[in-house]
């Protein structure tokens, strides 16, 4: 054993959940990660996801041999050290990697209960804490896509991200016009890592080709793919927040960002600044409960409202993407990773939406759907069971009279039981647009539960899914 | 006929000026000494008195513009960046002085510049080389490294710039991105290992 988590967890906090988890590791863990070269290549991204994947099994090996040994005290703090260890280590891989694999890292980040907590905590930090890159490079950046240096443009522009993603960074700046904006820059060759991401992924999936699903599967795999690469087009996030922005107005405490066309490109992003704070800072401040639910409200009705006028899915609902501010407003950002529905798709919305209501006949209907099968007799009845506890477990919620509590611990444990049984039952197969509702659906009570909030649910589905509804 | 020094002057710049066009549009596989002996209207002979050959005369556009890019770099210049960041700015500022040549810089770094080269000896060429060296050395010297750089340093350092600048050349990437990435990595590799050895050297002479 060459690992020894101890002594890998020694210079972190002594308790990740009273302090802001693993920051002194992290900061180290940037600081060497900062002077590794991004590796482009094909076959070095390939070994480096192994050795990522080795070091985590080594981390969770040494917990398992150690705590033979130990007592019950010293087994549970041994098991949070096995955890924090593996989450830096996988943290330090992905932010190396920076590509599609951050996003995976982002995904699984979200999920509360499906990871134990401080390797959560610590996977969150993705949203807000990749290496960043210096203003040289910022500068050289700019001047390709906008054609002079950030200084001629903006009359102000902070050399220094305020705030980093998986695909790039995001400055303060002010226009020459007096107005202040939020301008994010992606970084450099992060499509070709994405690309370079998916074809190392779909060779750890070849041995599958030969199993009942696999057309299925691949189907989903290159619709994943084609998703996360019209992430690095920031002209389609443009139209995407352009799009949202028209489905609200003052009155609803909801503000999608404005685009400043003359400044952005596909590479670059200028939009209004909102001045708001993430999930984090907010819950630092113990907001009252009502607070709470304000802003959970805002959120649902912020995702069902873009759905039900514009006919977009918000499919990225993690921390990073939501800010709260002062006055009580909810700053609804980051439109990359959206879907817009076919008419196809729209019409599967809708009966998945009026099943919810009709109950299990067209519930089971639309689940034959959702496999992209023709009839319940091909679907496995296992399956069938699976899929339909999920949609009560999302849908119930718009049933439900009066505020529906999304602190709910067996709420969530519910929703992640059902999550770990499709995985280890490997129920797969799913039309390729369920992934992005899925993760949405998940995404989306991850952050309420977090927040504690209550939320009229069955209210706002009266509300804001009329056309889905119609 | 005695030619005076502003004559001669004048050619020499004729014939820089119009080689200039020829490689860019040309470049400088398909540029014979013949072409720009006749665009500039001297004998072929006549442009031997000026240049050895026609990579001297692209060597010597390249040195002509790197100074260029040493102004702007200068100009541009930002206090309290750290040494890959300035040194990343200092070789973009020269990339992008040559961003018109930039179809014959390869052919140029491969004959006249590469390491492996025997004809890496031109005046032009040492003269780019010496040039920016001691501005990488008047670098180091700000941000605390302490003395020369050491043989070892430069050499490093110098198959690096060389490389950046011949991937550059061939960089297919929507404008030329990729290099921005090999640049910054390279430089902070660079850059590391000479803080690892400072450090160490440090530590031996504690001992």
């Amino acid at each position: 054993m060459t690992l020894d988590v101890g002594e890998l967890v020694a210079a972190l906090p002594d308790d990740g959940r009273t302090e802001s988890p693993s920051n002194a590791a992290l900061q180290e863990m940037l600081s060497k990660l900062s002077h590794k070269p991004v590796p482009v290549g094909s076959l070095t991204r390939f070994w480096i996801l192994g050795t990522m994947q080795a070091k985590i099994a080594a981390a969770y090996l040494a917990y398992w041999i150690r705590s033979s040994y130990a007592t019950a005290d010293e087994k549970q703090r041994q098991r949070n050290e096995a955890h924090l260890a593996a989450a830096v280590k996988l943290l330090g891989g992905m932010s190396y990697l920076r590509g599609a694999i951050m996003k995976v890292g982002q995904l699984l980040g979200a999920y509360p209960k499906v990871m134990p907590e401080l390797f959560m905590e610590t996977l969150s930090k993705l949203h807000f804490e990749a290496p960043p890159m210096h203003y040289a490079l910022i500068r050289e950046h700019m001047r390709n896509e906008l054609g002079c240096d950030p200084e001629d443009v903006f009359d102000e522009f902070e050399t220094r991200a305020f705030a980093a993603a998986s695909l790039g960074q995001v400055h303060r700046a002010r226009l020459r016009s007096g107005e202040r904006v939020a301008v994010k820059v992606q970084y450099p060759n992060i499509a070709a890592t994405i690309r370079s991401d998916f074809r190392n992924m779909k060779a750890l999936l070849a041995p599958m080709r030969l199993t009942a699903n696999w057309e299925n599967l691949r189907e989903q795999f290159d619709d994943m793919r084609q998703t996360l690469v019209r992430e690095t087009d920031y002209e389609s996030e443009a139209a995407f927040l352009r799009k949202a922005r028209t489905c609200f107005e003052d009155g609803d405490q909801i503000v999608v960002p404005r685009v400043f066309d003359a400044y952005s490109t596909k590479r670059v992003l200028t939009m209004e600044y909102i001045d708001g704070v993430h999930l984090d800072d907010f819950l630092a401040t113990h907001p009252p409960q009502s607070r709470r639910d304000h802003f959970g409200t805002l959120m649902m009705k912020a995702t069902f409202r873009v759905c039900d006028r514009s006919r977009l899915w918000y499919s990225d609902p993690h921390p990073g993407n939501f800010l709260f501010c002062d006055d009580g407003r909810l700053g609804f950002i980051d439109f990359g990773c959206c879907r817009e529905f076919n008419d196809d798709e729209w019409d599967y919305m809708r009966e998945c939406t009026e099943a919810v209501y009709k109950g299990e006949d067209a519930l089971e209907h639309a689940v034959v759907r959702a496999m992209d099968r023709q009839s319940v007799d091909q679907v496995d009845p296992g399956h069938m069971r699976c899929a339909i506890d999920v949609a009560h477990w999302v849908d119930d919620c718009l049933l439900h009279d009066g505020p529906f509590d999304f602190g709910s611990e067996e709420y969530i444990e519910r929703g992640v039981a059902l999550v770990t049984e499709s995985v280890r039952k490997h129920y797969l197969r799913s039309m390729p647009l369920n992934n992005w509702l899925f993760r949405s659906f998940l995404g989306l009570r991850a952050i309420l539960y977090r927040l504690r909030a209550r939320v009229d649910m069955k209210h706002i589905g009266d509300t804001e899914l009329r056309s889905v509804r119609e | 006929m005695r030619v005076t020094a502003k004559a001669r002057e004048a050619t020499r710049n004729r014939i820089l000026r119009v080689s200039r066009k020829l490689f860019s549009e040309k470049g400088l596989n398909d540029t014979t000494t013949r072409d720009i002996a006749q665009s500039a209207e001297i004998a072929t002979g006549t442009l031997f008195n000026y240049f050895p050959n026609k990579e001297s005369v692209a060597m010597t556009i390249i040195a002509e513009r790197l100074d260029h890019g040493e102004d702007e770099f200068r100009r541009r210049r930002r206090t309290g960046e750290s040494l890959d960041e300035t040194l990343f700015a200092y070789v973009m500022a020269g990339i992008r002085a040559l961003e018109p040549f930039r179809r014959f810089v390869g052919p140029v770094i491969e004959t006249m510049m590469s390491p492996f080269s025997k004809a890496s000896s031109s005046e032009a060429c040492e003269r780019v080389r010496v040039s920016h060296m001691e501005t990488v050395g008047e670098l180091l010297r700000e941000q605390g490294e302490a003395g020369d750089p050491s043989f070892v340093a430069v050499h490093l350092y110098w198959t690096l710039y060389l490389g950046a600048l011949s991937f550059w050349s061939n960089d297919e990437s929507p404008n030329q991105e990729d290099t921005l990435v090999l640049l910054d990595q390279s430089l902070r590799l660079f850059v590391t290992s000479l803080t690892n050895n400072s450090a160490r050297a440090e530590k031996n002479d504690d001992a």
